[in-house]
């Protein structure tokens, strides 16, 4: 019997081994110990369609990574976590990661209020996370040293839109939409300081919650406000149902702008239809963006997967590359050693160039241009700056009833 | 003024929409004792039938209503006959196990659509998606209003079908007074099943129609099960046509809320009205009719 009772041990043992080894990096022998890399991404929840664009970003990386030799000869193994797009779901995925798995450095970071649930835990443990699209101002304003940030924060997605502004428009008052989350929220409320040291005046600012079906009751109140640019902080199909509505109460202000997130993919244009032409919008990045790499990784995604990528994308696909130049040059493979590795970074990416600095109030951020884009005949076409525009941008906004 | 009327217009539209949303939850509700945390998502279910139909036949969601309606009766009866009813069998299970296993189904479902769809958002794009039409002034949404239109055309039916016919008496009596229906030879399984079978057809009629203007994506349910269920709440647990005003009272007050109060406030609008109305009339607008 005990004979029997200690092989059922090994046996699960083995099986747990085993297990263990299959759920390692698909496509490569059992390595001699892979070095493992945590991220928290959201999978399933309605956030998960980004968070697979994500998750086969950093995939599709790791896997050229480890084509190439891997680390100094040893692959990177990827453990991605679900965080289900919920704060307290995504704290206890990176304990799991830092805890049961180990991990040298977690990566990903989608949302701004999950990230923010997160970073805390990243930081108590001491284990450096590369944030990667968790965009809200205060995740490096807390001078945490062992968190990091490829992207630009959320305050900074507007830059180009006001050298913009600046240049060629006569915009003299502002609405501002968001959605009612933490990136919402910080984002309008950084805008809404951009646009007084503008000289803009912000006639509105209202959230709302994602989601909604029918957004009428908000878009009248804009209507009767009668703006010039009318400011818009929402994913996806917030940003879709926004513009076809406005379309349906004719609501013509000289512009609408995106601020980031929703506006830029494809499927805004393909669900708001008509209604996104002429639509402006912030981004980070664009397969035309002026980067070594970033057009033959839109094209890798595209062959690959058979649907396009976007900046989410090309962030996560950053990050793998700026994670394993870190691991490349640790001294010592261990949290501390790769944190240490992570402040030196100065490379070149898809994403642009990286280098965590300090500025404002913010520390280990990466600092980049945004861009901004106009759908114009259903292409999403970048605008501005002038130096990488691929078309002029049409403005001012035609009229819906003169189209 | 214009700001006013566009707001009751867009509450009152959205209200007959909600209400259809709430029927069905009601009926099952009233019948079996249970609040059916699945709701949502057999809705979901029925909008990608829908976003199915229209993409790869060319079929209209209005013309699709005919599909999605009997394909969601049959998945309703079948849950009901397959994983619900076995539940009652067994002596020592309490209701709300029922209960929980609708959330069970529930997860499932929006599983399968993940499996077979991913998560990416969907969206029926027919040519009134986004056409409205202007009566003074204010900007009425072609596919809301059409929407609006059906759902009164089936609160009608449902009407006149549980108070006029014998099957909807046997409904009305499993749902009064169980035991005495048995006593009386009403068959309370057949009616069981019968109804989750209705109840699942109305919500995907509801899911149909906001396909034209809503998207698509594999989580769509949940926020629906929610606001399925105060609405059922509001309009007095059980009762249909109480569904109706349950559902144009939570549209009007997102409406107006979202106007005049602020829009991000519109959920917590909703739950406060619930709770008043918990508080204050216990049994919703019940009393306000006879089914």
């Amino acid at each position: 019997m005990k004979g029997m009772k200690g092989s059922a041990v090994w046996f699960m043992g083995c099986l747990v081994l085993a297990a263990c080894l299959i759920a390692g990096y698909p496509g490569q022998a059992a390595a001699a110990d892979p070095l493992k890399v945590g991220v928290v991404l959201p999978l399933t929840g309605k956030l998960a369609k980004f968070g697979e664009i994500e998750q086969k970003s950093f995939l599709m990386a790791a896997e050229e990574i480890n084509a190439g030799g891997g680390i100094n000869g040893r692959p990177v193994q990827l453990i991605i976590e679900d965080t289900t797009g919920k704060p307290d779901v995504g704290r206890s995925a990176i304990e799991k990661l830092i805890a049961k798995d180990q991990v040298l450095v977690v990566g990903g970071g989608y949302s701004s209020s999950v990230t923010w649930a997160s970073v805390a835990v990243a930081q108590q443990r001491k284990v450096p996370f590369l944030v990667n699209t968790g965009s809200a101002d205060n995740i490096t304003e807390q001078g945490w040293e062992y968190i990091f940030r490829l992207n630009p924060p959320v305050s900074e997605y507007p830059q180009a839109l006001h050298s913009f502004l600046k240049e060629t428009a006569q915009v003299k008052t502002v609405v501002i939409l968001h959605e009612n989350t933490l990136f919402g929220q910080s984002g309008s409320k950084e805008f809404m300081e951009q646009c007084k040291n503008f000289g803009l005046e912000v006639l509105m600012k209202e959230g709302y919650e994602a989601g909604a079906v029918d957004f009428k009751p908000l878009l009248v109140k804009v209507k009767a406000q009668d703006p010039d640019l009318v400011y818009m902080i929402s994913y996806v199909m917030d940003a879709a149902l926004l513009m076809r509505q406005a379309k349906e109460l004719n609501l013509n202000p000289r512009l609408f702008v995106g601020g980031g997130a929703g506006f830029t993919l494809p499927e805004f244009q393909a669900n708001a239809g008509e209604a996104s032409e002429f639509v402006f919008s912030a981004t980070l990045w664009t397969p035309s963006v002026p980067y070594p790499g970033a057009r033959e990784y839109y094209e890798k995604f595209l062959d690959k997967h058979g649907t396009p990528t976007e900046y989410h994308g090309a962030e996560a696909y950053a990050a793998m590359y700026v994670i394993a130049d870190a691991l490349k040059r640790a001294e010592t493979l261990t949290p501390e050693g790769v944190r240490a590795a992570l402040a030196e970074t100065d490379m070149m990416t898809v994403f642009g160039p990286v280098k965590f600095i300090s500025y404002a109030k913010m520390t280990q951020q990466n600092k980049l241009p945004t861009f901004l884009v106009q759908w114009i005949q259903g292409r999403l076409e970048t605008v501005w700056p002038k130096e990488v525009a691929t078309a002029e941008p049409v403005y001012p906004f035609p009229r819906w009833d003169k189209r | 003024m214009d700001v006013f009327l566009q707001t009751l217009v867009a509450g009152i539209l959205k209200g007959g929409l909600y209400g259809l949303i709430g029927m069905g939850m009601s009926l099952i509700m009233g019948v079996m004792g249970i609040i059916n945390l699945a709701h949502g998502q057999l809705m979901m279910v029925a909008m990608y039938i829908t976003f199915v139909c229209f993409t790869y036949l060319g079929l209209d969601p209005y013309a699709a209503l005919l599909i999605t309606m009997p394909a969601l009766f049959l998945l309703g009866a079948l849950i009901q006959r397959y994983a619900l009813n076995p539940l009652m069998e067994v002596e020592s299970l309490l209701p709300e196990n029922q209960v929980l296993m609708t959330v069970g189904i529930g997860m499932v479902l929006t599983e399968i659509a993940r499996f077979i769809f991913s998560s990416d958002y969907k969206s029926v794009q027919t040519a009134y998606s986004s056409s409205s039409f202007f009566l003074r002034g204010i900007s009425f949404s072609v596919a809301l209003t059409a929407a609006f239109f059906i759902a009164l055309l089936f609160t009608g039916f449902m009407f006149w079908f549980l108070l006029k016919t014998d099957l909807g008496r046997a409904i009305r009596a499993t749902a009064q007074d169980k035991d005495a229906a048995l006593l009386m030879g009403v068959d309370a399984k057949r009616i069981t099943i019968l109804t989750f079978g209705i109840g699942s057809a109305l919500v995907a009629a509801a899911g149909t129609l906001l396909m034209p203007i809503y998207y698509l994506f594999p989580d769509i349910g949940s926020p629906f099960t929610r606001k399925a269920f105060v609405i059922t709440i509001l309009g007095g647990l059980g009762s249909t046509v109480g569904a109706i005003f349950g559902g144009l009272t939570l549209g009007l007050a997102e409406a107006f809320g979202a106007t005049y109060i602020g829009m991000a406030f519109d959920d917590m609008i909703g739950l406060l009205i619930f709770i008043l109305v918990l508080l204050f009339l216990p049994s919703g607008f019940k009393r306000l009719t006879k089914i």
